[in-house]
């Protein structure tokens, strides 16, 4: 299944699979958490609302303004960073260490957590595991990233 | 009444200055890759089993070669660690390791960290839908329901006011507690909400049952708490459980009894075997382990006053409330009566204690019950 | 300190005759027509299943609880009919303010299918295929020893007061029984990391211990919850999201344990700011027992046997070099970790920015 990164269909693609593997989300516990992403592409932002409730993706949105969404957090970085990212998730079938979520969030340097409540940004740390997981489904979509020089070798 | 470190962090030069030296410097002391400890690789012995603490029982680390008396440590220092001067004192309470210990305490916890059921997704709620329950049946199956929510967390209660007066080398146990204080909370919380869906709520208190809680807490020891928590009064709530999941009103309930008998054997399984190692090790506790029993049997011969125990067991062993009912709900009642107390002496003869069964009072209940069976 | 019965029930004929009149089939049903509310509660959403919050309803709910309980000292569960006689089961915490939280029957709720077993859910056999070099490996050990007497003393608070705790309040108590479940959790998997790892142990620490020691003897409940829930779990946080980059397998480990410790934030600040809301005039007492009480964050975050482990982790070696680099990447590491706790109690009504002297101690530019 072949999608864009970053698109709308690259969530929906994820949902589907997250929804394929229900038994194993289901394992891990109640995911309960509406959070943004948010993919910086030099004047412009991708922003997409994802919203998770019991043990699925209930809700996937491209919004033009994450700032008017009721979301806990927002995970933001470049473009660049993104690609690199999911490059590394689809070469190793799951991010490693220095390409999950935490690590690269975890002091500001490669991407960003955004949000205006401690609650809502403790909410990635309370649901880490599922996040990552369902971040590493990209291992399983094939993923056309724009061509251009910041993400030609992002990754690569 | 609270607790002050012997150093306050903010003010003291040397601490300060050594850990702003360290992170301007990167200049590390790393004396503790020198630490005089044990090195060890443990691996699963078994690898569908995983990594289990008894794979851990190496050497200075492990718990079959812990000594009686903890003697070198009275901090958190984890067992087996490099121990420096100036841990402070954790005021433990129990430092013997027959007064807390079991054979089989590593494979208890193992068992109960991975068979952690969930009461709000593991019962089948969706499907109580079907039933409905007479209301005699609902009434007196309600009733039942709120004894058992009642009494489910003083196995929460009492292992956790234990827990932190324990040695610190007694982790394995102080876990047990802690995935029993969990096993308890979700006993009372299955029992409150399948009570909650009956359509009658919860019923009456137990005044008999609530003084039973308190002679529970109040134990003078953790040997004794211990020996009438899992043993005796678990005991006797496994055999109930056992009876309740025969007399179910629905498959639901017979699912929710047979996980809820599954936490409470384990616990039942730790209280035997514990009791079992307080006799091997600790003799001399004998006659006090005597003393404690007889009290506790009191109590439970007081339960005869708890009618809102005793009379919804007959109507749903009996299945109703007309005169056929009853008679055989008194019969059932009458066998799950004297098998509770059967089991009861049959356990503490397992544990080494054979000759409760004709030192107990409780011949009184038992005799009086086989007059019951014998008039019917 | 025994309790004894109010009576040798052996020699009570009165309960003779009773046993022997019901087991004859005369019957009391006293509890028949108890007069309790009638509820049949179902799930609001049949795939969460059945949740406390779906039993949240009339005399039976949390939400009806009074901020202090006066009518009930005994087990008696909460909605069902009080019998005269039920006795004092020596509760000493009876106001709710002092312990709640309204996030508590969902964290309860949630703790309970975010479970996860140690022995079975890690790929221990990843750690002899891919051994870490030996110092990262006995970084990793020292790290994991730390943090075993660091969750054993989080096991210990909340069973230290659950018993004082009125039964009225049973999510709490019971979400208190899922954080010792999670900390036990904490206290197997670090200790089941660093004998699997080739080192073993390495050493207890005084300054950790003295400073955890005075945080689990905190005076009252409110206070414990503040420097465990919050000040101290805000500090672990920090060090699992710094130490997930070890290796994939401590990645897994790091992540699952963040999960717990998020959740126990999460109580710890719904608590405080529960509390504030009901007792506003407590703020200026917490601050107080703050301004004596951080110093105990420094004293654990900057206990060698802490610090050193994660700057060797940090730097990915001991060579001269990455030691400098790890202890850069650390000290921007406490700063982020303090400025993330400070934000959390400004957020529930304890702005310390100002007032706090961990800024002071954690600056990026600090001497």
């Amino acid at each position: 299944m072949k999608v864009i990164f970053p698109s709308l269909e690259f969530f929906r693609a994820l949902q589907t699979l997250m929804q394929s593997e229900r038994e194993r989300f289901k394992r891990l516990g109640y995911f309960d958490t509406t959070f943004g992403v948010r993919v910086l592409d030099g004047p412009r932002a991708h922003q997409y609302v994802l919203r998770f409730e019991v043990f699925e993706c209930t809700e996937v949105r491209a919004v033009n303004d994450l700032g008017r969404e009721a979301v806990d957090f927002i995970l933001e970085g470049e473009l660049a960073a993104w690609v690199e990212m999911l490059r590394n998730i689809r070469q190793h079938g799951a991010a490693d260490v220095t390409h999950s979520i935490n690590t690269l969030t975890h002091l500001g340097e490669r991407m960003r957590v955004v949000y205006d409540d401690p609650d809502g940004h403790d909410k990635l740390y309370r649901f880490a595991e599922s996040v990552q997981e369902f971040i590493d489904l990209a291992a399983k979509l094939e993923i056309e990233f724009p061509q251009r020089s910041d993400t030609a070798h992002a990754g690569a | 009444m609270s607790y002050l470190s012997t150093i306050d962090f903010f003010e003291d030069k040397d601490f300060i200055d050594k850990y702003q030296y360290t992170l301007r410097t990167g200049e590390l002391d790393l004396s503790w890759m020198n630490a005089a400890t044990e090195k060890v690789q443990c691996e699963p012995q078994n690898a569908r089993r995983g990594l289990t603490f008894r794979d851990c029982d190496v050497g200075s680390y492990g718990f079959t070669d812990m000594p009686e008396l903890i003697r070198q440590n009275r901090s958190f220092a984890p067992r087996g660690a490099e121990i420096p001067a100036g841990v402070p004192d954790l005021q433990a309470e129990v430092n013997r390791k027959s007064e807390v210990w079991a054979y089989n305490i590593e494979g208890y916890y193992e068992e109960a960290m991975s068979r952690q059921w969930n009461a709000t997704t593991d019962v089948p709620w969706e499907e109580l839908r079907k039933y409905e329950l007479p209301e005699a049946i609902g009434k007196a199956y309600s009733q039942l329901l709120t004894f058992l929510t009642e009494v489910e967390m003083i196995a929460t209660d009492v292992p956790a006011k234990w827990m932190g007066r324990l040695n610190a080398d007694f982790f394995e146990v102080k876990n047990f507690i802690a995935t029993q204080a969990m096993d308890e909370a979700r006993h009372a919380e299955v029992f409150r909400k399948r009570a909650l869906t009956t359509g009658w709520g919860l019923m009456r208190a137990s005044k008999a049952n609530e003084c039973n809680l308190k002679f529970l807490r109040d134990a003078d020891s953790f040997a004794e708490a211990s020996l009438t928590l899992h043993l005796q009064a678990e005991g006797m709530v496994l055999t109930l459980f056992r009876f309740s999941e025969l007399i179910s009103p629905t498959e639901v309930d017979k699912k929710m009894f047979r996980l809820v008998m599954q936490d409470e054997a384990r616990h039942v399984g730790y209280g035997m075997q514990h009791l079992k190692w307080v006799l091997d090790h600790f003799p001399e506790r004998r006659e006090i382990i005597h003393r404690h029993l007889d009290e506790a049997e009191n109590f439970v011969f007081g339960g005869g006053y708890a009618t809102e125990v005793l009379e919804p067991f007959i109507i749903l062993s009996g299945k109703g409330m007309k005169k056929e009912n009853i008679e055989q709900g008194l019969k059932i009642t009458a066998q799950f009566n004297l098998k509770q107390i059967d089991e009861y002496f049959e356990r503490l003869d397992k544990c080494g204690l054979p000759e409760r069964r004709e030192r107990s009072k409780l011949a009184l209940a038992m005799e009086m019950t086989r007059a019951v069976i014998a008039a019917q | 300190m025994a309790y004894f019965a109010e009576k040798n029930f052996f020699e009570d004929l009165e309960l003779i005759e009773l046993t022997q009149r019901v087991f004859a089939g005369d019957l009391t049903l006293n509890w028949y027509n108890s007069p309790t509310e009638k509820v049949a509660c179902t799930p609001r959403d049949a795939v969460r299943g059945l949740t406390y919050e779906d039993c949240n309803v009339g005399t039976y709910g949390y939400g009806g609880l009074p901020e202090f309980v006066r009518n009930n000292y005994s087990m008696a569960a909460r909605g069902s009919e009080i019998v005269p006689g039920l006795p004092d089961l020596g509760y000493t915490i009876n106001r709710k303010s002092d312990v709640w939280s309204e996030n508590v029957a969902a964290l309860y709720e949630e703790a309970k299918t975010r479970r996860w077993t140690p022995a079975v859910d890690i790929d221990w056999s990843a750690l002899k295929a891919a051994p870490l070099p030996a110092d990262l490996e006995a970084a990793v050990s020292q790290l994991c020893t730390s943090l075993e007497e660091i969750s054993l003393v989080m096991m210990e608070l909340p069973s230290r007061w659950v018993s004082a705790i009125n039964q009225e309040f049973l999510e709490l108590k019971s979400y208190l029984c899922a954080q010792m479940i999670d900390e036990a959790r904490h206290v197997e998997i670090f200790r089941k990391r660093a004998l699997a790892g080739g080192t073993g142990l390495k050493r207890a620490s005084a300054s950790a211990e003295q400073a955890l020691k005075e945080i689990l003897f905190a005076e009252t409940y409110p206070e414990a919850s503040l420097a465990c829930n919050v000040m101290l779990a805000s500090l672990i946080l920090g060090v699992f999201q710094q130490s997930a980059a070890i290796s994939a397998v401590d990645a897994k480990i790091f992540r699952l344990c963040m999960q717990d410790t998020a959740r126990e934030l999460a109580y710890g600040v719904g608590h405080i700011r529960y509390h504030l809301q009901h007792q506003p005039q407590r703020a200026e007492y917490l601050h107080d027992y703050l301004d004596r009480t951080e110093h105990t964050f420094l004293g654990i975050a900057a206990s060698p046997e802490l610090l050193e482990p994660l700057i060797v982790l940090a730097g990915k070696g001991t060579s001269k070099a990455a030691l400098a680099d790890g202890s850069q990447r650390v000290r921007k590491f406490l700063q982020h970790t303090v400025d993330a706790y400070l934000e959390r109690l400004s957020a529930i009504g304890l702005d310390r920015r100002t007032r706090s002297r961990l800024p002071k101690f954690v600056a990026t530019n600090a001497p």
